[in-house]
């Protein structure tokens, strides 16, 4: 064999054994993206970021979950029924399913995982006001149930003395019937306490496992959800198999599903028992490249296709899908988030914040020369809804078309300029450089420069701050920002969460970034708050809606829509953001993968 | 040298102080709380929060025990990002660092130092011109450049041409399962070479020019033309004398990068999602993960400290005028 020959044989064995390397998936594995570094923790109580949640909820359950058919509703996961409302919605009656036990761990007699009780709920709620948890879930719960949070005072301030945090100490609220039945009594009827009940953070935990393993407790997930944990390498990984001892939990019946989701197949696996899949797993990825190249590769059941890979995907003016993808069969799912992304003014500011007829026309002045299309289009290629005041579409009180009669909507100039002049700064002249800041990732860089572009037309000057987001979030928390930017991601289906924002008593450091004080609507939120859906308590939404719109604390929103592609192979797939256990319902067809 | 050594490493050790303070100061300057509590936290979580991860204690005190646990080497302390020790979360990213960096520093170095040969062996010639148009070239283009394209025709168009993956884009596996030698080299080559003949082709650029620089300057020195008037032959001039002239810059060049073998290569690490240590400090710093950021510049500046010290003695070694004293 001659010398180049023997090189040319060399390279094609080298070649090949690495090909080999790649070895193809088993059955029944999905490999999913998680387009971040992944969660910091798998413990409920500890977590808080979306992936945080993606990753908790494969291994914990909450008491109820939404509806994988229908978002805007919830149904029972670890209840044998929806809770029964006594007392007018001061008092909740619980029937724990029967037959749920956690998974099979050495924390338990005999490594088998035992059934789930009522003082599993309360201990996990319990573990909400432990500061050695961080209290940063505490919101949740905080002024809901009577008697939680005196306990909450009262352990923490024996941990403090140097004591121990007392689980066993009662909590009057918590009324323990039997092993799967209790009771809560709760402050005041809040409404929203359902929705807390879906979130990730009150799942229930075993008090066996958290004592057992203590600080590793946030790496060895044992809970009762549809997968036990297999590897997790932090910021690479997280495979996860199907619980062999998963509760009775089976697909949604065909019944309940849409006509435009029965015939996009969704309901084919009706009555099937769950988890379907033997296997997910979870990559993580920074840098948005990687993320696109393996789906088109095919490994990956899904992604969240990033704004910048639209165009490659989808005709951005008709938001039709390429030619190459049809072909191939990839589904696609566009999901409008709950969204609200705005410009902030911090009212306690004395330039731009204030309450007087003046300070408002300077706010809406600045509203007025923005031209949130504008942003739409050339940084999200024009998948935002623009839409007046605080309550994103798909919410109880969003405003019809997006458009409140009279809110200082962009771009205007000519009314714009005149308010300007009203306010004292004809022009703009004396009117001192604004300092905006906003975080440094994404695009925001470019961001900012339209912005400055789009309030130089009126003589508005800003001195644009670009920092890591622990600084905005500090300089916000410490009222130092005179207007900021960034988003809010609303976490229930409740536009009263999006409202609590304005909230007076939440001010800095709290949700109220704007510390936005306003009596009036502070006592309409406290109505609004123990108020069940209806047409008085949208009517009162709409109010508040329309409060915030005229004193003007935020220039928006904007809320994204993302779009979802699914693999031909990727069975029952309905991708949504609002929650994230709809894993257990996947399926794969192996003959198209 | 025993005793320069020693004494050598007695004087950093007032550096290798001043280090950590500066960087535990500049670390404090913000406060890392409200970034990891989010949008909405109360002024009592942030409390909490600050008293668990041990803020609330003097900085003097923190200080303190920093030193104390890097000079036992104990890396038990909580990470405040993963739920893991620092320990736990430092380690494990040598290897895959180490993957990449060490073959990288390798090909590319012994790849240069022949090109610089050629070139400087034929300075003024159209190879040398060429060679060094190449390495102009490959200087100007932006590495992320390099990666993207190197992603996208290396690992996603090549495997979809020859219908097999060759290279990952993105991911690694641990491949140092000794038992099966053929296994691991096929699992690195999958996952880290791509990355590797990026960085080659990266650094080349600027190692060939220099190279060619120090063996042009030492081929116009006495000793060189002594050497040919004593009629040694062109590869013995090269070899023998030339290049061991040249040790000197060559392997201060090299020693100068083996802190960067260790804490690997950024935007190589992230693209191609290998858990390297650039990628965990690059984390670390992002996230306020004060203990992981600080446990990695410290043993970061004890390698630098390290890698300084050991240079002066290979010089001794390598060049016999050089004296240890």
């Amino acid at each position: 064999m001659s010398r180049r020959a023997s090189i040319a044989a060399w390279m094609v064995t080298f070649v090949a054994a690495i090909a080999c390397a790649s070895a193809q998936p088993a059955a029944k594995t999905i490999a999913l993206p998680m387009r971040t570094d992944g969660p910091k923790s798998l413990d409920p109580a500890a977590g808080s970021t979306t992936y945080d949640n993606m990753a908790a909820v494969q291994f914990y359950e909450t008491l109820l979950q939404v509806c994988y058919y229908d978002e805007s509703r919830f149904e029972p996961l670890l209840l044998a029924e929806l809770p029964e409302r006594l007392d007018d919605g001061k008092r909740y009656r619980f029937r724990l399913k029967e037959g749920v036990r956690f998974h099979d761990d050495a924390c338990f007699p005999g490594g088998r995982g035992r059934a789930v009780n009522s003082d599993d709920v309360f201990y996990s709620w319990k573990r909400l006001a432990d500061k050695r948890n961080g209290l940063k879930n505490w919101w949740l719960l905080e002024d809901t149930i009577v008697g939680l949070d005196a306990f909450k005072e009262a352990q923490n301030a024996a941990l403090d003395a140097g004591g121990s945090f007392d689980y066993d100490a009662p909590v009057e609220g918590f009324v323990r019937v039997s092993d799967l039945e209790f009771e809560v009594v709760l402050t005041k009827p809040v409404f929203r306490f359902l929705w807390v009940l879906t979130m990730f953070q009150s799942s229930v935990v075993p008090r066996e496992a958290v004592e057992r393993y203590g600080q590793d407790f946030a790496s060895r997930p044992v809970g009762t959800g549809p997968f036990v944990l297999r590897e997790w390498v932090p910021k690479q990984k997280l495979v996860a198999d199907r619980n062999p001892n998963y509760h009775d939990c089976t697909y949604p019946e065909a019944s309940l599903w849409s006509e435009e989701d029965r015939a996009a197949g969704l309901a084919e696996a009706a009555g099937q028992r769950l988890p379907i899949a033997d296997r997910i797993e979870f990559t993580m990825y920074v840098p948005d490249q990687p993320v696109w190249l393996e789906f088109q590769q095919g490994t990956l059941g899904y992604i969240e296709l990033p704004f910048d890979y639209f165009s490659q995907a989808f005709n951005p003016r008709t938001k039709r899908m390429n030619a190459d993808l049809r072909r191939r069969g990839v589904g696609y799912r566009a999901v409008p988030q709950l969204d609200m992304i705005f410009r902030a003014f911090n009212m306690d500011d004395p330039v731009v914040g204030g309450y007087t007829e003046d300070r408002k026309k300077l706010r809406k002045a600045i509203s007025l020369a923005m031209d949130l299309q504008e942003f739409n289009d050339a940084f999200y290629s024009g998948l935002c809804v623009v839409y007046d005041g605080p309550i994103p579409p798909g919410l109880d009180g969003h405003p019809q078309g997006g458009r409140v009669a009279g809110a200082p909507r962009g771009p205007d100039l000519e009314l714009a300029r005149r308010y300007l002049a009203e306010a004292g700064y004809p022009d703009g002249q004396g009117l001192p450089t604004i300092r905006f800041y906003t975080s440094q990732g994404g695009n925001n860089a470019d961001q900012v420069e339209l912005l400055r572009r789009q309030l130089g037309r009126i003589g508005v000057r800003i001195d644009v701050q670009l920092v890591d987001f622990s600084t905005l979030i500090e300089l916000v928390n410490k009222r130092s920002a005179p207007m900021f930017s960034f988003a809010w991601l609303t976490d229930y289906p409740d536009a009263e969460n999006n409202l609590a924002l304005f909230y007076g008593p939440n001010e800095s450091p709290g949700s109220n970034h704007w510390n936005y004080k306003n009596p009036e609507f502070d006592a309409m939120y406290e109505q609004a708050v123990v108020m069940g859906p209806g047409p008085e308590r949208t009517a009162l939404y709409e109010r508040m809606r329309d409060m915030v719109i005229d004193d003007c604390p935020m220039v928006g929103s904007l809320a994204r829509t993302r779009y979802y592609l699914t693999q031909p192979w990727l069975k029952n797939a309905r991708p949504t953001e609002r929650f994230w256990s709809w894993f257990k319902y996947l399926d794969v067809d192996e003959s198209k993968r | 040298m025993w005793s320069y050594v020693v004494r050598r490493v007695l004087y950093n050790v007032p550096i290798f102080l001043v280090i950590v303070l500066i960087l535990m100061g500049l670390l404090r300057i913000n406060d890392p709380v409200a970034a990891r509590l989010g949008k909405v936290a109360s002024a009592e979580a942030i409390a909490a929060e600050r008293d668990r991860m041990g803020l609330n204690r003097p900085f003097p005190e923190q200080y303190a025990d920093f030193l104390w646990d890097f000079a036992r080497m104990d890396f038990s302390e909580r990470s405040w990002d993963q739920a893991q020790t620092v320990g736990q979360v430092v380690f494990p990213s040598i290897v895959p660092s180490l993957s990449i960096t060490v073959p990288a520093l390798a090909l590319s170095a012994g790849v240069s130092i022949v090109i610089g040969l050629i070139a400087a062996a034929n300075r003024g010639k159209l190879i040398d011109r060429a060679l060094m148009l190449g390495a102009v070239l490959g200087m100007c283009v932006s590495y992320l450049v390099y990666i993207i394209l190197g992603q996208k025709f290396g690992a996603f168009w090549l495997s979809e041409r020859l219908g097999t993956r060759i290279f990952a884009v993105q991911g690694y596996e641990d491949w140092t399962t000794w038992s099966r030698p053929l296994n691991a080299l096929r699992t690195w080559a999958h996952y880290c070479l791509l990355p590797v003949l990026i960085s080659v082709v990266v650094t080349m650029g600027y190692d060939t020019r220099f190279y060619r620089a120090v063996i042009v300057e030492q081929a116009t020195s006495d000793y060189v033309r002594t050497a040919r008037a004593k009629g040694c032959g062109e590869r013995r001039v090269m070899f023998k004398h030339l290049l061991r002239n040249a040790m000197i810059p060559i392997i201060t060049r090299i020693m100068i990068t083996l802190p960067f073998v260790v804490v690997g290569s950024l935007l190589l690490e992230i693209f191609f999602g290998i858990p390297g240590m650039g990628r965990t400090l690059y984390n670390s710093i992002i996230n306020k993960d004060f203990p992981v950021t600080q446990a990695i510049v410290a043993l970061l500046a004890a390698i630098f400290i390290a890698s300084n010290i050991l240079t002066d003695v290979l010089y001794a070694i390598v060049d016999p005028r050089v004296r240890l004293s």
